[in-house]
């Protein structure tokens, strides 16, 4: 069975968000479970279950949990990553705004592993309706004496939980930055291992820090009410689990899916109504960050970390967006560059000037001036960002640029000889002219 | 070679003049939301969302200033977190600040005829505000609702599954309606960050005056 | 007061350990620090790894974004089965960063290193306008330099690059030519970590990023010409020295700067007679390597076309240029027919050479002791309260001490203003060593740099209300028992201030008793020290003010931590040398004083002085009591200015001679820590413009006295003979850094002073 409605249990259940319903449903019983084990045993739940970060990494969750100092005697903060950017993922969303208590409830658990003493969702700016499903959710946990002082009659189990929203900015949901961005600062990336401590010893505000993806809490808030092995029991070898997957794009019902770790591509393509308006082109599996893969390859890739990586593309934070054979991927790849050079951050070189460096030479390209060498050049650049850059998001510019160019070289070969589109011109609308970029502050 | 010759030199300029806007209530809210974090440094994005409820939906520099000073911040370093981010607006909106998004998901399935065609309707293109001052036109980096495609932030509200044909029919709706504009929006970010406010009302997470035209998705 | 010290990685990467680690660079195997920056460690080697962002004196919490100083890195690994691999890892590393950790393996010359820099600087080139012709930093500019030795040849850039207007101006010394910035975040770092008034930002993002430009303040700091060195392209300009010259067509030469006590060694950038420039030179003891604007911009006198190039003699009321030796018979014809009636002010601004043969004419030859150096502030004994209690005249601290400190209090001073290097110290050891800091001031100045934006504890007290803020501090000290075992006995002290509770004490200043009592408890430290400034210097009650703070430091067991530290260049030269009605060379008593400056104007005014010579002493701008002065200099029947300029003081002389400024002379300057360093005479604009010792020389050649002195060599090797202190003072022993004195004889026992 693909779909595995695990965090999607009780998505259905009319007013599910409210704390009432949640707990009808047995919510809540994950934290009551958890503390009635020692912390650690918690965290070894977690490595029983095989979880692993869904905000795009995939590093596995018990590590980051193990690794916060087993005290008090810094102040520890349990932060969730609710700034999802990645193009092409809108999971978190839906979890926010229909099962905010499924988070809550998963990081009320990681504050009791981690000797959390308060924590902080940082959601998107834009995403104004799912924080008040936050804020209400929160709220209604402090009633109900699960946040706050002595949570559960638990004598010094004190957790404290804020909202914090960001401003419009894609960068912030790197970790690092992110921490910037909630201390107040530009979303620039911090230093990172070996360069720094790690951010579960010295985070935010100098103290150990943990950062997770809202999934992996919910996850959490799963696995500790039915067990670490229970969660075992779905997924493959090393990817354990579900994954709820964005799917967006030519489809006929795009949608949220939680899926079983493992699910044949082609198979989720065909619960989400497959292809629509032509045949399969192209999917990019996990957000606009990874490599497209074409219909062939498709065919081979299962949904999980290892068979997306085996196949050269990765399963990153699952935004699954499928393409018919309409679409131009040259083209596309120019979004896609627009995208990563709006939101870099501009503090390093490769990225600041190479994102940028990209974009110009595919908006050559798609407006019929390329050249011959103009392939080898992106690839070069796409080179000189790849690992050279601050922080990942140098590399998640240039990976979809040279899995495409991999993929599809030849299209990329007749824009330039040809000076048009493979497809046809319908496969080209033409780019609004902006006049005055809003962004852009000119001095008076 | 006298450096006027080559250059624009001015004079620098005197610092803003020093405006205080925040009210007795906006006060209440940064101070209740600096708590919330052991340095008062944290606030700064939530003091710029106050700043721009109270200078009526934009950041001119007194706001920037003023934030810098309750914050015990330098005027530079508040104006480098306004500008990073896309979501304080430096100039002026109109009352209705119209973002579609066309990235990836949403160009594919036609953003930019939507923003084309919202272009015709409103007489305006990308990065301009109505003369009246109703809409202003902006494009949107993923605003990650990709399944929806096409995707519109307006104030504090999402548009869906905009198409050419329904577009017209989302426009006509906000002319009429004094809801989803920037100082709703910065309001609204405010209030979810005070606890409690849930309960008093703060909340317009149900909007009960404006549908989606084709119904909400998710 | 915000409190933005240095975020946590900052903190953690300034924790360079005592351990040392074995590492490996280009298969070079050392022995460094653990924790220590590859890129310093590679130094050590003698390997080369190009940079742009970083600099030593930075924070690197914000750096690592220039990517240059990327490099391969292998770290050993354990295997399962106990065996150590050697593995590799899978990014570049950024060598600025990367702290040394036993074991690594560096590789600074792999084929994929020497294709990433290419890389880099491509990237770096595609936006930086190719104006390196007209650009000031054309030939020293480390971009210029990078992409010949590691660049690509070409570019393969044909976009259009970034545009924006040229040269903005940030300030009134500082343009901005945006179009150059590299974005390397050096400036911005500068003014947060360093100058602290973190008026650069970088605004916007991506590619659209700059650096603050102003649209809407301008940049006010007191160190932004710092930015202008920093810089590693020619973003940041020097507005006075744009468009001068090519760096090619300078000289250099070595300094120090005359324009405070502090001290700042500098290079004189200069071309033929005319003065270009003033770069920082490093003295890790004085500046490091950062002087602030009034030195490093305040230096167009040097080269004014108002420079007088001749002796100016008054005849009936109307100036005759007339030769030098015109003006030494005209001198030594008044000087002899004073008959001892004469007088000296001035040598602040003088060397240690110029003042030694000042006094030297005055006390041997004209058998006066009427000298003085200070126009401004108390005329008091020398060797009074501060040396009797602690030893010393000015500073017990040296400045690099001051980094050290827990606790400093600030009084009286806008420190900024009149010591700007111990300012930038005191915030270092507020910044990095979280020292806690109190300042007190009777107006707070208006102005972006201040010791109070990073003070724990800012007092705003009433003019004169001095005694009773210490008191009351005293009075907390003893009350809350916070005072550790000095031996000293205390008890009258404790006595005396028990009626100063922190409510009276609180009436008396103006000040919140809360306050008095939070910045008596962050005082209560060791070590911690006072800086007591013009305020107190000039203050009518100096002598029980400076007994109360002497109180303070003794209490709280800092014995020899209160500076008064001098106010110009050298004010502590001019003491040493016995420019002093009361002290000769060495502080060596004299057998009747002299009239000290007060006492000469008021003698003058009367027309009981015959002789009055100013020494670069503008008496009309320092004089508290211009009245005096005016009449001083109306009355004496003749006035002699040594200056660079006619000066409104100059102007009421009957003979003014043009004298050298620091850049046209060899000596010494001894800073207010007593650091003697040397200035070396860089160009010559006339040969009628004499440094002073020669003046003095050659008057006192002409008063027939002895062998006259033939440079100021000759001199130094005199005084070293003549002054205890100086002893070991050579030109050789000064070396770069130069060379601190210290007090010979044991340091007087703590006592308590109670009036
Ligand atoms: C450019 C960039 C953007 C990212 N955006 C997000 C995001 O929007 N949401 C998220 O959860 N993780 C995001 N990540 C991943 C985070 O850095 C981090 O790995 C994650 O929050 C850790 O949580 P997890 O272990 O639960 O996955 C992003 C990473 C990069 C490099
Ligand atoms: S102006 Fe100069 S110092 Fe400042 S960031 Fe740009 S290149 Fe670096
Ligand atoms: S010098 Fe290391 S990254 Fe700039």
């Amino acid at each position: 069975m693909p779909i595995l409605n695990l965090l999607y249990e009780n998505r259905d259940v009319q007013n599910i968000e409210n704390l009432d319903v949640y707990e009808a449903h047995g919510g809540y019983q994950g934290l009551r479970r958890a503390v009635t084990l020692e912390r650690q045993a918690v965290i070894d739940e977690i490595k029983t279950s095989g979880l692993r970060g869904r905000g795009g990494a995939g590093f596995p969750t018990w590590i980051k949990w193990n690794g916060l100092p087993k005290n008090f005697d810094k102040p520890h903060y349990i932060i969730c990553n609710a700034d999802e950017g990645e193009p092409g993922t809108y999971k978190d969303r839906e979890l926010l705004l229909k099962l905010p208590h499924l988070l809550v409830e998963g990081m009320i658990v990681a504050g009791y592993a981690c000797c959390g003493t308060a924590g902080y969702i940082y959601i998107r700016g834009e995403y104004v309706e799912p924080a008040w499903q936050i804020r209400k959710a929160i709220d209604q946990a402090y009633k109900q004496g699960y946040l706050g002082k002595n949570i559960l009659g638990i004598e010094g189990f004190n957790f404290d939980l804020y909202v914090h929203m960001g401003a419009g900015s894609y960068e912030c949901g790197e970790e690092s930055a992110l921490m910037s961005s909630l201390m107040g600062e530009r979303g620039n990336p911090r230093l990172k291992f070996p360069h720094a401590p790690l951010p579960v010893i010295e985070g935010v505000w100098k103290s150990p820090t943990l950062v997770n993806n809202v999934e992996t809490y919910c996850a959490a808030t799963w696995i500790a009410k039915n067990s670490g092995a229970e969660y075992a029991k779905y997924g493959t070898e090393r990817s354990k689990g579900s994954k709820i997957i964005s799917v967006s794009g030519h489809v006929a019902k795009p949608a949220n899916y939680e899926i079983e770790l493992g699910t044949p591509l082609m198979e989720l393509l065909k619960i989400a109504g497959g292809i629509t308006g032509g045949k399969l082109k192209a999917v990019i599996p996990g957000g606009s960050s990874v490599q497209i893969r074409t219909a062939e390859q498709c065919e081979k890739i299962n949904m999980d970390y290892e068979s997306c990586s085996a196949n050269g593309t990765l399963l990153g934070s699952g935004g699954f967006m499928a393409f018919n054979d309409k679409t131009d991927i040259v083209v596309l790849m120019r979004r896609t560059a627009e995208f990563y050079m709006h939101e870099s951050c501009g503090k390093c070189t490769p990225c600041r000037e190479g994102t940028r460096w990209i974009y110009k030479v595919l908006d050559r390209i798609t407006s019929g001036a390329g050249r011959q060498g103009d392939i080898e050049l992106l690839l070069d650049i796409c080179s000189q960002i790849d690992g050279r850059s601050y922080c990942a998001l140098g590399d998640a510019a240039a990976w979809p640029i040279v899995g495409a160019i991999k993929a599809f070289r030849e299209e990329f070969e007749y824009w330039i000889t040809h000076k048009r589109s493979p497809i046809g011109e319908d496969a080209v609308p033409p780019v609004p002219v902006v006049v005055n970029p809003l962004l852009t502050l000119t001095p008076a | 070679m006298a450096e006027s010759e080559t250059s624009n030199i001015r004079e620098p300029l005197p610092a803003p003049a020093k405006e205080r806007r925040f009210s007795a209530q906006a006060i209440a809210e940064l101070e209740e939301i600096a708590s919330h974090y052991p340095e008062r440094k944290a606030a700064c994005l939530p003091a710029l969302w106050i700043a721009q409820r109270e200078y009526e939906g934009y950041l001119p520099p007194p706001a920037i200033q003023e934030v810098a000073d309750r914050l015990g911040l330098s005027y530079a370093e508040v104006e480098g977190v306004a500008t990073f981010y896309t979501m304080y607006n430096l100039r002026k909106r109109g009352r209705h600040h119209l973002e579609v998004c066309t990235c990836l998901t949403c160009a594919v399935k036609g953003a930019y005829e939507v923003v084309h065609r919202l272009e015709k309707e409103l007489g305006i293109h990308v990065g301009q505000t109505t003369a009246d001052g109703e809409f202003t036109l902006s494009e949107a980096e993923c605003l990650d609702f990709c399944g929806a495609a096409t995707v519109m932030q307006v104030g504090d509200k999402y548009f869906t599954q905009l198409t050419p044909e329904n577009v017209k029919q989302v426009i006509d709706q906000l002319r009429n309606s004094a809801d989803y504009t920037p100082t709703k929006l910065a309001d609204s970010l405010v209030k979810l960050l005070i606890p409690g406010s849930s309960e008093t009302g703060g909340g317009s997470f149900a909007p009960k005056d404006l549908v989606n035209p084709a119904g909400p998705m998710l | 007061m915000s409190d933005n010290r240095l975020t946590q990685t900052e903190a953690s990467l300034n924790r360079v350990t005592g351990q040392l680690v074995n590492i490996k660079i280009n298969g070079i195997e050392l022995q460094v620090p653990k924790g220590e920056s590859v890129i310093e460690s590679a130094k050590r080697a003698g390997v080369d790894i190009p940079f742009f962002c970083y600099h030593p004196r930075l924070s690197k919490g914000d750096a690592a974004n220039c990517r240059m100083c990327l490099v391969d890195v292998s770290m050993p690994r354990k295997n399962p089965d106990g065996s150590v691999i050697l593995a590799k890892m899978p990014k570049p590393q950024a060598s600025c960063t990367l702290p040394a950790d036993e074991g690594m393996v560096i590789e600074t010359e792999s084929a994929q290193v020497v294709r990433d820099r290419k890389g880099v600087l491509e990237f770096l080139l595609i936006n930086h306008p190719l104006d390196c012709p007209i650009c000031d930093r054309g030939g020293e500019c480390p971009l210029q330099n990078n992409t010949l030795f590691y660049g690509p040849p070409t570019s393969r850039y044909i976009e259009e690059k970034r545009h924006f207007p040229k040269a903005y101006p940030l300030s009134e010394n500082v343009v901005f030519d945006r179009e150059r910035c590299i974005h390397c975040a050096r400036c911005t770092r500068f003014t947060e970590d360093i100058s602290g008034d973190s008026q650069l930002g970088f605004l916007k993002r991506g590619a659209d990023m700059e650096v603050g430009t102003f649209a809407h303040t301008s940049y006010s700091s007191k160190f932004s010409g710092n930015v202008i060195e920093l810089c590693p392209v020619g973003a940041l300009l020097s507005r006075s020295y744009r468009f001068k010259a090519r760096p090619w067509d300078l000289h250099t030469q070595r300094s120090v700067c005359s324009k405070c006590s502090n001290g700042c060694n500098i290079k004189i950038d200069y071309r033929l007679d005319t003065l270009l420039r003033i770069n920082a030179r490093v003295n890790d003891a004085v500046n490091e390597e950062w002087t602030c604007d009034k030195g490093k911009f305040g230096h167009e006198y040097v080269s004014s076309p108002e420079r007088l190039k001749t002796p100016l003699l008054k005849v009936d009321g109307e100036w005759q240029e007339i030769d030098w030796s015109e003006a030494y018979r005209v001198l030594v014809e008044k000087l002899k027919a004073a008959n001892g009636s004469v007088g000296g002010i001035g040598g602040q601004r003088c060397t240690n050479e110029d003042n030694y043969l000042f006094q030297k004419l005055f006390r041997d030859v004209l058998k006066s002791n009427n000298l003085d150096h200070r126009t401004s502030g108390n005329f008091g004994a020398t060797n009074s309260t501060l040396y009797k209690r602690f030893g010393y005249h000015a500073m017990g601290n040296t400045i690099a001490d001051l980094e050290n400190m827990k606790a400093v209090f600030v009084i009286g001073s806008e420190l900024v203003d009149e010591q700007p290097i111990l300012f930038l110290r005191i915030r270092k050891a507020w910044r990095y060593n979280g020292a806690s800091v109190v300042n007190a001031v009777t107006s707070v100045q208006e102005s972006s740099t201040r010791v109070g934006d990073f003070a724990e504890v800012e007092l705003v007290y009433k003019p004169g209300s001095e005694l009773a803020l210490i008191n009351g501090m005293l009075n907390v000290l003893f009350t809350e028992n916070l005072l550790p075992e000095t031996g000293v006995d205390t008890k009258k002290l404790q006595a005396h201030v028990a009626s100063w509770t922190p409510e009276k004490s609180a009436a008396e200043t103006g000040l919140a008793a809360d306050a008095i009592a939070k910045a008596a408890r962050l005082l209560a430290k060791t070590p911690m020290t006072i800086i007591a400034g013009r305020e107190i210097a000039a203050h009518p009650h100096y002598e029980a003010i400076v007994n109360a703070l002497g109180n303070l430091v003794v209490v709280t067991g800092n014995m020899g931590n209160l500076n008064i530290p001098g106010l110009e260049a050298n004010t502590q030269g001019a003491m040493d040398m016995g420019i002093l009605p009361d002290s000769a060379p060495g502080y060596a008593p004299v057998e009747k004083a002299g009239m000290n400056t007060a006492q000469m104007l008021e003698a003058a005014a009367i027309g009981e002085l015959q002789v009055l010579w100013l020494v670069g002493a503008e008496l009309l701008e320092q004089y508290p009591d211009t009245a005096l002065a005016q009449k001083a200099l109306a009355n004496a029947p003749f006035v002699v200015v040594s200056e660079l300029t006619l000066t409104e003081t100059a102007k009421h002389a009957d003979l003014v001679l043009p004298s050298a400024s620091f850049a046209e002379k060899d000596g010494t300057f001894t800073n207010c820590e007593r650091r003697v360093q040397r200035i070396f005479k860089a160009f010559e604009i006339s040969q009628d413009i004499k440094p002073d010792w020669l003046i003095f020389s050659e008057v006192l050649a002409r008063l027939g006295v002895g062998v006259p002195y033939f440079s100021s060599r000759d001199i130094l090797r005199a005084i070293s003979t003549q002054v205890p202190a100086y002893a070991s003072i050579t030109p050789k022993s000064l070396g770069e850094a130069g060379l601190r004195w210290e007090y010979a004889g044991d340091q007087p026992a703590p006592t308590i002073v109670v009036e």
